[in-house]
Parts: structure tokens; sequence; C-alpha cells
């Protein structure tokens, strides 16, 4: 067996130049359930499998709201989702409090990606072990963000992450042409093509009211999430 | 690499005893994978550009932009671990910001040069950091004229007058040398445009079979009027057409600049795997 | 009671004796900061027109009673639609200044769209000044300004907002600080009164309304300049900026009127 003696902080390069820790931690998001981002010319979208504990307990959050403008979706730790997304959230009310401004989606990505950053370059502490898709509408129209613990981001047409996510992802470049330009004039267009990317990462489950989480955002519309029986109709 | 299973370099800020410092030069391996930048001198400013891969037709084009600037007159480009670039820029600028406070003008090039190269260094002095992986090119023009640097992961910088880094940087800067070679009195920051999308597109044939979008920045006083500024998009195909239409030339006729004699994957007597994972019996 | 503030909170000199501030090398007095401006900038004037706003200050800067500087820009340009008229201490406002330049700068840090969508607007420019000014007084520390912020907001409406040394704001399509709050805002109500009065004036109406206020301001204000400066930000000319005017075509005919001052006989 092959023991690797680089991999034990986020403080050691391998060999040739690799942080395994930070591998390790980009692997904790492929241990979170799916979820899948998309966006239109006017509205920008991401829907999530919510996971239960076992029979009797209730569901994992997977999408949090950051501002009127602004939400995310989660695969891995979710306490870490938190933690960033509280950030997020402090960060949108200090543009708002401060500057009268809507913080915008690139702006909340760079800040996301300058404080995985410092996890990855001083010993102690750990990177952040979630991946986020980062939804917003702001001047320039929607958007979607991919956040990695190593603090790339990426914005992107679609994309999926977590557990079996390849297959949302394969599907979505598949249909891409057919959301990307779409001048909707309401979501549920691309809400439809988000659920049925999401169909695709999926093994045993079967997308409920209970475990499916939908959350939107764009032009007229402030970031909602759709739980329970909102979900109903895209099931 | 030798040094592997040794001990001597698992931690940063640790000598060997042959006096090398392995973590830096495993840092400089994270740049050498990285997509290639490359940064011209000209008469009157710089030039930056850069290699941008593109791993999914998801991506957004034209978006995802990796040169930044680190004050109005002062542009950056970097290879390898892209947040620890973000990283160095944010110290350039609180730099810039804190010499503007206390002397009451813009941040002259090699002092900037100076403080950062200084803040990098200072990485590979405690082994509760790790050194920054990424190597640097940066400048722009001050009161006394155009500057251009690169910094390495050591914390060591120099002042060039063709920069290149990353994975393409042996064709680059054999491109870069030949320019320089034929330009003794340098060239403007035009020529220099349509130079530097050639010496990307060269640098980016070893590596064809992926697609790539190219990033120019600039900074001169006759283009910009000694701001740090993207280039306009006109410009930018212009330089793309000629970059393109070099590039298919050279394939034809002088495929010889680089034979990559300093190679960097020393291959030859490796006895553990490519990670340097070593066997336990 | 002791009514005197510097006796508040302290043991009263009656009951106690004189307090001994030797002790702990207190100061006699409570800690201060600015307590009145030096150099100063008198009144900015501003207002709005139908495509537009307009917004002008004169260029002294007065050292008490003296006409100390004759060639300070009290008008400063942010990103490409906004102005800042700047009234009160000079040397407040050149911290000022480094704390817009400082803005401007951060906006177009790993902006895309600094150009465009995301460029700085009036209204993201006023709400930064008007927090720098309420926190600066909230430490008992003010900027001792009174500022106007003219602009035009990417909607293209007009934008006028003023704030002051005490962190008090307003907006209303005529504004002046200082001096000109008095001798101004009258003139340039004759114009326009109401918000609705704005869609029936012209630039060139708007022109010669803050041409002819500045001329009172000049006739009136010991501490005014001849030489001023006039911006105008047009929705269709974008920003125009007038240095180096003067006050023209007065007449100093009724100062021969004037009794009580100088060394005239009565």
């Amino acid at each position: 067996m092959f023991r690797n003696n680089y991999d034990g902080d986020t403080v050691t390069f391998s060999p040739t130049g690799r942080l395994f820790q930070l591998e390790y931690a980009i692997e904790a998001i492929k241990q979170g359930s799916v979820t899948v981002g998309l966006r239109s010319k006017n509205y920008a979208c991401v829907v999530a499998l919510k996971r239960n504990a076992d029979e009797l307990s209730s569901y994992q959050k997977k999408i949090i709201k950051c501002d009127d403008h602004m939400g995310l979706s989660l695969a891995g730790l979710a306490p870490d989702a938190r933690v960033l997304s509280n950030f997020l959230r402090q960060q949108c009310n200090y543009s708002k409090l401060v500057f009268n401004r809507d913080l915008s989606v690139e702006k909340a990505g760079f800040l996301l990606s300058d404080k995985a950053q410092k996890n990855t370059q001083s010993y102690g502490g750990r990177p952040y072990g979630v991946g986020l898709l980062v939804v917003g509408y702001d001047k320039t129209g929607p958007h979607l963000l991919e956040f990695q613990p190593s603090g790339n981001v990426m914005e992107l047409y679609g994309t999926a992450i977590g557990a079996r996510s390849q297959g949302s992802k394969t599907y979505l470049e598949r249909v891409l042409d057919e959301f990307k330009e779409l001048e909707d004039e309401d979501p549920e267009s691309i809400i439809k093509v988000g659920v049925q990317a999401i169909q695709q990462s999926l093994k045993d489950e079967v997308l409920n009211t209970d475990n499916l989480s939908i959350g939107i955002v764009g032009k007229d519309l402030p970031f909602t999430v759709y739980d329970g029986e909102r979900v109903a109709k895209y099931l | 690499m030798t040094s592997i299973g040794t001990g001597y370099d698992l931690s940063n800020s640790v000598f060997s005893p042959d006096g090398r410092n392995f973590q830096v030069e495993y840092a400089v391996k994270a740049v050498e994978n990285g997509a290639t930048s490359i940064g011209i001198k000209c008469n009157d400013g710089v030039v930056f550009a850069v290699e941008k891969l593109i791993t999914s037709k998801l991506m957004v084009p034209n978006k995802n932009i990796k040169i930044q600037t680190i004050d109005r007159h002062i542009g950056c480009v970097y290879s390898g671990l892209i947040p620890d670039g973000r990283h160095l820029v944010n110290r350039g600028r609180e730099e810039s910001s804190s010499f503007k406070k206390l002397y009451g003008k813009p941040i002259p090039i090699p002092a900037l040069a100076d403080r950062l190269g200084q803040y990098v260094q200072a990485h590979t002095l405690y082994n509760s950091v790790r050194p920054f992986g990424i190597t640097a090119i940066f400048g722009g023009v001050d009161e006394d004229g155009s500057h251009l640097y690169m910094l390495e992961p050591s914390g060591s910088y120099w002042g060039y007058k063709g920069a290149a880094t990353g994975k393409g940087r042996q064709t680059a800067k054999a491109e870069l040398e030949k320019l320089i070679d034929r330009n003794p009195d340098g060239f403007s920051a035009r020529e220099a445009l349509k130079h530097a999308a050639k010496v990307i597109y060269m640098a980016h044939e070893d590596n064809k079979e992926k697609d790539f979008e190219l990033e120019i920045s600039w900074c001169s006083t006759s283009e910009t009027n000694g701001l740090h500024k993207f280039v306009q998009d006109d410009l930018l195909n212009e330089a793309i057409e000629y970059a393109k239409h070099e590039t298919s030339a050279a394939g034809d006729s002088d495929s010889d600049s680089d034979s990559d004699n300093d190679s960097d994957n020393d291959n030859s007597n490796e006895t553990h795997d490519k990670e340097g994972d070593i066997k336990l019996e | 009671m002791n009514h005197d503030p510097f006796s508040w909170g302290r043991p009263s000199d009656e009951t106690y004796g004189k307090y001994n501030t030797s002790i702990a090398e207190a100061s006699p007095y409570p800690s201060m900061n600015t307590q009145q401006p030096i150099v100063t900038g008198t009144s900015v004037i501003a207002m709005k027109y139908n495509n537009g706003v307009i917004i002008a200050a004169d260029n002294l800067g007065a050292y008490g009673s003296l006409l100390r500087f004759t060639d300070i820009e009290r008008l400063i340009p942010v990103g490409q639609n906004t102005v800042v008229g700047i009234s009160g201490d000079i040397s407040d406002m050149q911290h000022i200044e480094e704390l817009l330049d400082e803005l401007e700068i951060e906006n177009n840090y790993d902006n895309s769209s600094a150009d465009s969508n995301e460029c700085l607007q009036p209204s993201y420019v006023f709400e930064y000044l008007a927090n720098v000014m309420y926190n600066r007084r909230s430490k008992m520390d003010p900027l001792w300004n009174a500022l106007i912020v003219a602009g035009l907001e990417d909607d293209g409406k007009p934008f006028l907002r003023y704030v002051n040394l005490l962190g008090v704001t307003y907006s209303s399509p005529t504004l002046a600080t200082g001096f000109g709050a008095h001798l101004a805002v009258p003139l340039l109500r004759r114009v326009i009164d109401h918000d609705s009065d704005v869609e029936k004036t012209t630039l060139e109406t708007a022109e010669k309304t803050i041409l002819e206020s500045l001329k009172v301001l000049y006739y009136r204000d010991a501490r005014s300049s001849r030489k001023f400066s006039l911006a105008i930000l047009d929705k269709d000319q974008g920003l125009i900026m007038k240095k180096n005017l003067e006050v023209e075509n007065m007449s100093w005919e009724f100062a021969r009127d004037i009794r009580g001052y100088g060394t005239q006989k009565v």
C-alpha cells in the first residue's frame, strides 16, 4: 500500500506541487447530495436533493438565501456552508448599508474565494469542506458561480456538484443551447430544465415534495426557495 | 528528486543538508503546471497576456477574468494556484494604498516589487505557512517610465524585457527572446500587443487539443494614459487574427525554437510514483 | 448644580475641593477634537434641470477673514457621472478627496463592468460619504464640512443630496451649503420651487440662475471669491467641468450708499 507523506496538512506541497489536503476537501463535496445550478437570460436557479439522517428526522436544508438578489446551494459539509453563507449575508448587508448598493455576484465570488484561500495557506486550520453554487441577479443580469474549497470560483451557464453530479452536468451540456440564451419571461422553464438535470444524478432516490428543494432568482423576482408542496408541480 | 523520503522536504522553512528548501521548489512545480502567462515591456508601457484554458463548454465565455489590477497604473498576471495569486494581489493593493496615504503619490513600481518580494519571501521562513504557489508577472508605468517584474515563490524577483511563466514558458521565452533580439530599439504598445497574442498562441501549440481564450491587458502612456486596462475588443480581435495567422505559418516553416533543454520534469531514475508517494514494503 | 459641561460627571469642587489634575496626569479639560474649521471654503450651490444637474463653488480658501488661497478646487469628480462639492474645512476636504480616490480605485478592482453597469453611482458615493460623516461625528471627531453630491443615476434620473458634519442628510431639487443656504436657495427656488418645476427648467435657465446666485453670494459673502468652478452633469453631454470662470456684469453702484462701515463720515 502507498502511504502519502504529503497529505497531512494544508501547508505541505507534494513534490509535484499539489496540495493533497485541498484535493481531499474537494472530495468532501462528493459526499454531499447532488445540487444543480443553471441560468438563462433572465433567471438563475438552483435545484437540490435533500437528505434526511433517518426516517424520523427532518431533511437537511440545502439552499440558503443571502439577500433579496442572491442565494446559494451547497454540497458537502453543511456547517461550513453556514459559515460561508453568513459571511455572504454580512457582505451583502455591508454593501447595502454603506454604499446603498446590491453586492454584485462577481464580487461575492471573489470575497468567498479570498476567504477560502486564507484557510489553505496557514497551519492549524483546514480548508472548507463544501462546494457552493451561488446564484444571483444584479445589474449585469443573472449569474451562476461554482465555488470550491481551494478558493477557485468559476462563472458558468450550468453545473452540478455533489454525489453523482456528473450525470446532471452531462445533461446540462447537452441541452445548453436550449436554455443559456432563453429569453424567458417566467422562471418555469429554467426550473424544469434544472429538475430534469437533477434527475440524471439520482440512483435509489425518487424526487418528492420532501426531498426536492428549488431556489430561484431573476428579473423582478427576489431570491425565493421552494420547498414542500410548492415543488409538487415540478415533479 | 533524491530528496523524497529523507524528511527534509516535508516542512516549509527547513533546509536539507545540501542547503535547499524543498517546499519552495515544490511550490515552483505548482507554477510549472499552470496556464501560461507572459508580460512584455515596450517603449512606453507593458502588455500582459494569459492563456485561459476552457475546461468545459458550460463556462461562460470572456468571464472568469485572470489578469488583475494592483493600482491604477499597475497590472498583474500569474500562473499557478489562482487563489494564491489573488492573495498576492490583495497584498499589493494594501501596499499601494498605504504608500499613497503616507507619501501622497502612487507607488513606484520598483518599490512595490520590493515589498511584494519581501512578503512572498516571508512565506518561506515559517513552518506555519506554505510558500505562494504562483509566479507573478507585474508592472506598469510610473514617473520613471515602464517597468516589468517577475516574482517567484522564493521571493526573488527580476526586472524583465519579456517574461513568461507557466506550462508553456519554454516556448514563450524562446519567442520573446527572438522578438527582443529582432527589435533592439524596442517597440510600441500596439506592436507588443500583437506579439503578446502570438507568443501565447505559440506557447499553446504543445497543448493544442485543449481550447483556450486569450486575455490581454496593457498599461502605456500612449494607449491608456498610464492606466492599466483591458484591451478593447477590436484591437484584441486584430491581435488574435495576427496570432492565428502567424502560428499557422510558423507551424509549416520554423518549428525550431524550443527543444526544451532544461526540461523540468526530470523523470530519470525515479523510484517512486509521480506524487512522491513512498512504497512501504 | 454646576451647569458647565466641563464639570459634568466630576466630583463637585464644593464638596471635595478642587480636582487635582496631576493625579493620573489627567488633562484639566475633557479630551477634545476639532472645535472649529481653520482654512475654509464657502458655499456650494446646486440645482437640477430637465436633463441633469448643475453644481458650483468658488475657488477660495479663507484663513479666518484673510483670503488666503485663491486656487482651491472644491468640485471633485468621482467616476464618470458624479461630482462632489465640498464646503467647510479645506484640510478635511482634502482628506475626503483621498477617501473618494480610494473609493474609485477599489471600485475598479476585479470589476469587469466597472465602465458600464457596475460603475460608481452618485447614490453609492453619497451613501458612503454620509456614513463617513455620521461615523466621525459619532466619534466626536467630525469632518468639518457640508457636502453636496450631484450626479446622474444610471436610470437617467438626476441625483442631488446634502450631508454635513452632523451626519444630517436631505434632498431637494435646489441645494446650497453655508451662506448659500440663506442667500442662494431663495433665488434658486424662484426657478424651481417644487419637484415638478424641474421638468420646465432648461440647462440655459438653470445655468443662468446659478450664475446669478453666485453673483449675489460674491456681493454679500465676505469669504467668497470672484473666481469659481461649475460642473454640469448632462444626460446627453456627460460631465462638463468649467474652471476659472468669474462672476461677470457686477455693479457696485450700491456701495456708495452703504453707511456704517469703513472710514466715511455719515
